[in-house]
This record gives structure tokens, sequence and C-alpha cells, in this order.
């Protein structure tokens, strides 16, 4: 199937515009092979994605064209010329900038100086910062390409979306020609994610390349010209969308077939396991943002939640995992009433919680992934022993973790923070789910994570559905929301606004509800503008 | 939950002092006799306010640097140890120059002061060594700094003075400017002066605009809030922060230097030595001034000035325990620190970089 459009070791002449020209890239760490002899062609003034799962490889190559890493072996051709660059400030100075996944901001310091940082323009004989020429060129940026920035806000204060709007200004005041997004839209919001595309288009009708780093089929087929798939560390193709189906993709991508729908065959459902009545949570400023939900999940039940971020699912997961007291209403677990059970005793139980931020609430980045299995076990008889910690017994858990997982590289030893974001979320994943869990609240559980990784995990929360116990799912990717769920629920500011049969309710009337319209509310016309903003 | 009653802000504790000083100067001008009275006079004597001044020098060049240093990600408590060998080297090299005499020339006393300022540098740097290219924990590496310092002065005074205390070697003189100490109240305080407060004031301004102004400062403000933002850029962080922590070593060597031979005239080593805790004394007053150079000049000036009102009150005899009048600034420092104590530290602060970590 890889026949359509594979430009791989073509033998294109000199005469193509090619803006990048990666040739026959190896890079080799110690052991691994990261880049096996990768080409990489991008046409100037197109939107290249470069596709693959995690751990295939697409961000090593991007840190060799960056300059942070050197290849052992091949050539880096910026505008037809071999060009080598050791360290980063080479590679700006050739007309490269990257945008890293991790925001590189400064979050205490404003707009201008962050774009400005260590070019900053100088006068009085460099005695100090030419502020006004900063802000002159940064109108000058936004004027031409669209955007809209405050020069003086603080960066910590503005969306994330607005942050990248920044990054992608430093990059382009850095006189940045070829543009590197590492994973974009996977800290953006839907509406965020339509926004960027249309920054992309922009970018490139003024003569910019951009090559987009993704593990996404939907956003790599809409928004490239041209996509390169990596598996393994090696180039398997080069396609252009247009020519191509998403299964190819997928297939091509994983080096197998691949479900891109779960399926859900009916189950009998059993006893409730969760129920929620009334939970009313207020934030810390007294607003309301959680009003009066009802929930059921039975045994063999996936409950779904879906919603834009923001309108009370984070409050009410922490309410029913026991991170938080709802100020109103009761919480129970198959049975008892657990609303102001600590969190222990809930996990005694057998509650599950893949949370929202696996860095902030799902790993301690600092340590290993041995030392990061055992939380939230540390005290059960399964691994600990008149409260000495069976380590062994722990460690083989991890590695059974990592393993069934497939989580990469397969080291427990190594720190959490030292694996990509969907490695780490495949492990958070895999620790809750082998809990043996009744109930299993899952919020964004495949967020970051490769198709490859998302189809095991989707398949092993359909295992639990089908063995009896009960899911509750909160995800703002529509899809899997919908394909997983028996019961789908949509909530807005703080209240389900409705609770839908996901097998015939449509992605546009679910775009509607998370909009906040009551069904059997609007017209059709105003239904299809909607749906932009509310879908991905 | 227990509701913690929440901690009033900078602004709250401003207006609560300027109300507690009302009181006190509407009761001391009523009742000149009560204590409110007599202390109302000290306060108002020129003689405490030229004593504040010279008594501010070590505190706020101390907590000037050590803004740069935390700043940039290097939290360096070791400034008091800074200001004991800067102080000690500057007094026994003007010793040396001058043969002990106390009628010194000027120019012994510059060399001195030079010397001062250049071994606290010095220290600064083996610091920065130890706490950026070994990635030490900067915490233990400053304290290990001061407990140095502690035992290097007086040991180095015992083998040349036999005795831990080093002989006088006399005084900066005040330096005045015409015309402009002529102008009345403010006058004859900064503009009749020893260099050293000329120093001082000026450290301020010039630590401001460095920190503020210039592309230097933004580097520094970035190098501690995210320094791999800064590496991405392109900005060494090594560079900045090596550059950072070598200009805390400079000014609080400018303040120690300036303090023993401005004010001193003589280095005690014994115990705490005549620094006394000034150092620390300074991270409390930048904490206090949320980093900002000019804030944390004008903090010094409290904690100087019950200094200074504790030895006027001396001075006149009052049968007060001096040690009871000691605890004074320190008691201070823990006010202040329970009603501010939210200063936000800089995200990096206290962590090596390590640029290959990727």
């Amino acid at each position: 199937m890889s026949e359509p459009g594979t430009a791989t070791g073509g033998g294109a002449g000199p005469s193509e515009d090619l803006a990048v020209h990666l040739d026959g890239i190896t890079k080799r760490f110690p052991g691994v092979v990261a880049n096996d002899d990768v080409d990489l062609r991008v046409e100037r003034g197109s939107v290249h994605a470069l596709l693959g799962e995690n751990g295939a490889g697409k961000t090593t190559l991007m840190n060799v064209l960056y300059g942070l890493y050197e290849p052992t072996e091949g050539r880096v051709l910026v505008d037809g010329e071999p060009r080598q660059f050791d360290r980063p400030r080479d590679a700006i100075d050739a007309g490269v900038g990257m945008i890293h996944q991790h925001f590189m901001l400064v979050d205490t310091m404003t707009v201008a100086e962050n774009i400005a940082l260590g070019n900053e323009p100088k006068k009085w004989g460099g005695l100090a910062v030419d502020r006004d020429r900063i802000e002159r060129e940064i109108a000058d940026l936004c004027d031409r390409y669209g955007f809209s920035v405050d020069p003086s806000a603080t960066v910590g204060e503005l969306s994330v979306g607005a942050q990248q709007r920044v990054e992608i200004l430093k990059a382009l005041y850095r006189g940045a020609d070829v543009l590197i997004l590492d994973e974009p839209t996977a800290v953006l919001t839907p509406q965020e994610v339509e926004d960027l595309y249309g920054v992309l288009e922009e970018l490139t009708e003024q003569g910019k390349t951009i090559i987009f780093i993704t593990h996404k089929l939907g956003e790599a087929m809409h928004s490239a010209d041209e996509i390169t798939v990596l598996r393994d560390g090696k180039s398997v193709g080069t396609v252009e969308p247009a020519t191509t189906s998403r299964e190819d993709l997928a297939e091509l991508m994983v080096g197998r077939e691949v479900l891109l729908e779960a399926d859900s065959d009916p189950v009998e459902t059993g006893r409730p396991i969760l129920s929620a009545s009334n939970v009313t949570i207020e934030n810390d400023r007294g607003v309301e943002v959680v009003s009066g939900i009802d929930l059921e999940v039975r045994a063999g039940e996936i409950l779904g939640i879906a919603g834009v971020d923001g309108n009370g699912q984070s409050e009410l997961i922490e309410a029913i995992t026991g991170l938080q007291t709802p100020d109103e209403g009761t919480v129970r677990f198959d049975g008892d009433d657990v609303t102001n059970w600590p969190r222990r005793r809930r996990i005694d139980a057998g509650m599950a919680h893949v949370p929202e931020d696996r860095h902030e609430q799902g790993l301690v980045m600092p340590f290993d992934l041995v030392e990061n299995a055992v939380l939230g076990s540390q005290r059960s008889p399964r691994f600990a022993r008149s409260g000495r910690i069976d380590w062994a017994g722990v460690r083989d858990h991890a590695e059974d973790v990592i393993e069934t997982y497939d989580v990469r590289p397969p080291t427990a030893d190594a720190h959490a923070e030292s694996f990509s974001g969907g490695n780490q979320q495949k492990f958070v994943v895999g620790r809750e789910l082998e809990r043996d869990p009744e109930l299993v609240v899952a919020t964004h559980p495949t967020r970051g994570v490769d198709i490859g990784s998302t189809e095991f995990i989707h398949e092993r929360l359909l295992d639990l559905r089908r063995e009896g116990k009960a899911v509750l799912l909160v995800s703002s990717a529509l899809d899997e929301v919908q394909s997983l769920s028996d019961r789908l629920a949509v909530i807005y500011e703080g209240e389900f606004v409705d609770v839908t049969d996901p097998d015939t309710v449509t992605e546009e009337q679910l775009g509607l509800l998370m909009a906040g319209e009551r069904p059997g509310e609007t017209t059709k016309s105003e239904a299809s503008d909607l749906v932009e903003g509310g879908d991905r | 939950m227990i509701e913690l009653p929440s901690r009033p802000d900078r602004r709250t504790l401003l207006v609560g002092l300027g109300a507690i000083t009302a009181v006190w100067v509407v009761l001391g001008l009523v009742f000149p006799d009560s204590w409110a009275g007599v202390l109302l006079s000290i306060a108002a004597n020129p003689s405490t306010h030229t004593t504040m001044l010279r008594l501010a020098v070590p505190i706020a060049l101390a907590a000037i640097g050590g803004i740069f240093a935390e700043k940039s990600g290097v939290i360096n408590i070791g400034i008091e140890g800074l200001l004991i060998v800067s102080a000690f080297s500057a007094i026994i090299v003007t010793f040396w120059l001058g043969s002990g005499e106390s009628t010194l020339a000027l120019s012994h006393h510059w060399w001195g002061f030079a010397v001062g300022v250049l071994v606290s540098t010095l220290f600064a740097l083996l610091f920065a060594v130890v706490c950026i290219d070994f990635k030490a924990d900067q915490i233990i590496a400053g304290l290990a700094v001061w407990l140095i310092a502690l035992g290097l002065a007086p040991f180095v005074s015992r083998i040349v003075f036999d005795s831990p205390n080093t002989a006088g070697v006399g005084y900066f003189q005040n330096v005045t400017i015409p015309v402009l100490s002529e102008i009345p109240l403010l006058g004859y305080l900064l503009f009749d002066t020893p260099p050293q407060v000329y120093i001082m004031l000026a450290a301020a301004v010039a630590g401001w605009y460095l920190l503020n102004r210039t592309a230097f400062g933004r580097w520094v403000v970035a190098s501690g809030e995210n320094p791999k933002a800064l590496d991405t850029a392109g900005v060494d962080v090594r560079r900045v922060r090596y550059t950072a922590v070598l200009l805390s070593g400079i000014f609080a060597g400018l303040g120690g230097a300036g303090f023993a031979l401005g004010q001193l005239g003589t280095f005690a080593g014994g115990g705490e030595t005549a620094i006394g805790g000034r150092g620390f004394i300074a991270i409390a007053t930048y904490l206090f001034a949320n980093y900002h150079p000019i804030g944390a000049l004008l903090g010094s000036f409290l904690f100087a000035g019950l200094e200074a009102m504790q030895f006027q009150l001396q001075n006149l005899g009052y049968a007060v325990p001096t040690e009871l009048i000691r605890t004074i600034p320190y008691a201070t420092v823990i006010v202040v620190l329970v009603f501010v104590g939210k200063t936000r530290l800089p995200e990096a602060a206290g962590e090596a970089y390590d640029g290959d970590e990727d």
C-alpha cells in the first residue's frame, strides 16, 4: 500500500525548491538507533507533516535539524546548501526555528521580553534595550501574519493557544523561514487547533515552510501538503493526503492494520457501582462550577462525559475520586456513602483514577518508573509488608506495566521526566488499570498517546467493561467518548445538558450540546456554525 | 478544613507600619518626656540618620548582590561569609600597607578596599564553580562559604595580631560635596557622608537599571525562571549565572569593605564577627523588597535605623539591657517575614541547570 507518492530515496533533481533536505540521516544513541537512514524533503512554502507513533524518532530527527543533536551519519541541507549545526544558535542563524512541545517561555516576563530574549536590540551603545523597537517589530510581524497579541501582557497570564502564538512570533522575530512545530496541538483546545491551522495557512502563504510533528492522523490529513511517515526510526514513505486514506496511513504508521474505531458490543449491565446525586462544588473564588449533577455508572457500563475543558469536569472528577469534598451532594460507591472518604480508602475499595494531568497528578517526575509504579499502592498488602515496601515485587509490577502497555524505552530505572508525554501517559494508564479496580475514572486517558497504544488502551477499557467493571470516561476527544461509551453525558457550565446515546447522536448535535444548546433549541443553520467550535 | 487567616500583603504592612509611626509621633510630640517622646527625639536626631546610612551599607549592598544571584537561579546564602572576608581583608591589607598606624594616607584605605572587593569576588567565584559546574546543593555550599569565612578571618587575625581582633586602621573621611551639602534636611545626609554611602546609593540605582533595563538583566531573570528557554534562545545559561554570582561577590565586597573601612575601622573576629549576621538580614531584606534593588536599599534603612536608635539609646545612658535591644533587628526580620512571607522565589532558584538532559 505504500506505493502512492512514495518519494523516499527518489532521484528528484536539484531543481526542486527544497527548503529543508535531510539526506540519509542516521542517529545512534548508545544501544539505540533512533533514526536509521532517514530522508526528508520539504518543499518551500509547504506544510510537511512528520507522522509517527511515540518513539518513532520524529523528535530526534527534528533535534538533528535544530542543532540539538549531531547526526551520526547523513547531511542536513537548508536551501540546498549543506549545513552543520552544532547548537540551536547555528540553526536559528540559518533560518530554522523550533516551537517545542513544552513552550520555552518565561512566564513572569512580558510577551515582548520573551520574543526578544537573547536577541535584544540595543541602544545607547548597548547600555539599554531598545524596547520601542521590539514593540514596533512585533507589531509589524502581527500585521503581516494576522496575529493579535499584546506585547506588554505577561506570558503566564495568556491562554495556551496565545502562548503558542508567542512562540511562533519568537521564531519569526529571529528570522525563521522554516518552522518546526513539535506536537503543536497536544495542549490546545479544539478551537485553538482551528486557529492554529489558520495561522499555518497564513504563514505558508507568506512563503514560510512548516514542519509539523504529530502522531494524530486527522491533523496530518487536514493540515499537511505532504506527509512523511516514520516507523521505528525509519522513513516508510511520503504521501499526499489527497491520494491516501486514514486507514492506509494508519497501517503505514503502525505497520499493521489498525481499528480506528473501537467496537463496543453491548454488555449486560449489573448493579450500580458509582452513583452521585446533587453534587455541587464551589471553587476557591466562590463560583459554583458544578451545579447539582446526578450520575450513575453500572457494572459493565462505560459512561462518557463530553465537554469543552473547564466546564466543571475536573472538579466533578475530583469529588468522585476523593481529591476534594463537594459542598453539597453525595457520592456512593458500591453501596457505601463515600462522600467523605479519603482518597486512600477509595483506592483500597477499588476505585482507580487516571488523572487529567500526568505531570501534576499522575507521576512524580524525578522518580523512576519503579517508584512511580507503587504510588497509590504503597500500603496495599500486595507491595507492603509491615510498613516496608517490597521493591523487588514493585519492580516486577513496573516491568509488567511497561511491557503490557508498550512504554518506550522499556527501562524501569529511568526517571519519569525522561519519557515522552505519550509514554508517560501509557505508564499511568497501565498502573491504574492493573489495580484490578471495580471502577475506573479516566480523564483524557489517551491524551498525547499514539494510535497503536490508543487502540490498546481502548481495548483494555472495553475488556474491563466486559469483565463487569464500571468505567467513567471524561475526554475532550469526541470520537473517543463516542465510540467507547454506552451512554454519553454532555457537560456545560457545571451541568449535564443532555445524556445521549452515542450510537445515534451526531457530531454536530454533540458540538451544539457542548456549546450549551439544550436539545431541540437550535435551527439547522446555527448548528453548522457552532460545530466548528465544538468539534475538533 | 481549617481556614487560615489570610496574610496581609505588603501594602497592608506598610500602611500598618505607617499608622504605628504616626501614633508614635503624635504621642511623642504630646508627651515629650515619655518613652515615645525620647524615642522620637532620638529618631529625629541628625546623628541617628547619618549612623543609619552607615549601618545600612553592608545590608543594602549584600542584598543587591544577593538579588542578582538569586534572580539568576543561584541562591547565595553565603553573602554573610562574603561580607566577613571582604571586611577582614580590607582591614588587614590597609594595616599592612600602613604598618598599623591609624593616621594613614587615604590611598592605603582604597587599596584595602579594592582587595576586600577582590577577595569577596574570588570567594563568590569559588561558590559559583561549586554550584554551577559541580551542581552542589546551593544552600550547603552557601553555608560552607559562611563557615569558612567565620573560621578563616579570626584564624588569620590570630596569626598576625595574636588576637581574633585586628588593630585599628582608622576610617574613611567624609566626602563633602560643595553647595549640594547645604540643602536643608537632606544635604548633610546625602552629600556630606563617607564614600561607602555614595557607593551604596549609586549601587542601588545601578543595580535596578542593570536588572530591569539591560539585556543582561532580562537574561538573569530568564535564567532563574526558565533556564531552558534562555538556552534555546541561544544564550549561555552558565555564563549568565557565573556573571550574576560574581556580581553578588562584587556588591557584597563593596558592602563588607566599605563597612569595615568607613564604620568599623577594625575587625573583631570573635563569635559571629563584627559583621554579626548582617548578611542574613540582607537576605531577609531583599525577600521583603521582592528582589527590587531600590526596595532593598529602603528595607535596609528599616533595620539599620533600628540599630542606629539602639546606639543612641545607649549613648544617652538608658538602662536598657543591650542584649535585649540587639535582638530588635532580628525580631523585626521575623515579624516582617511573617507578614510578607509570600515572596515568590524564581521558578528555577536552587536548581542546577543541566543543558544536556534532553
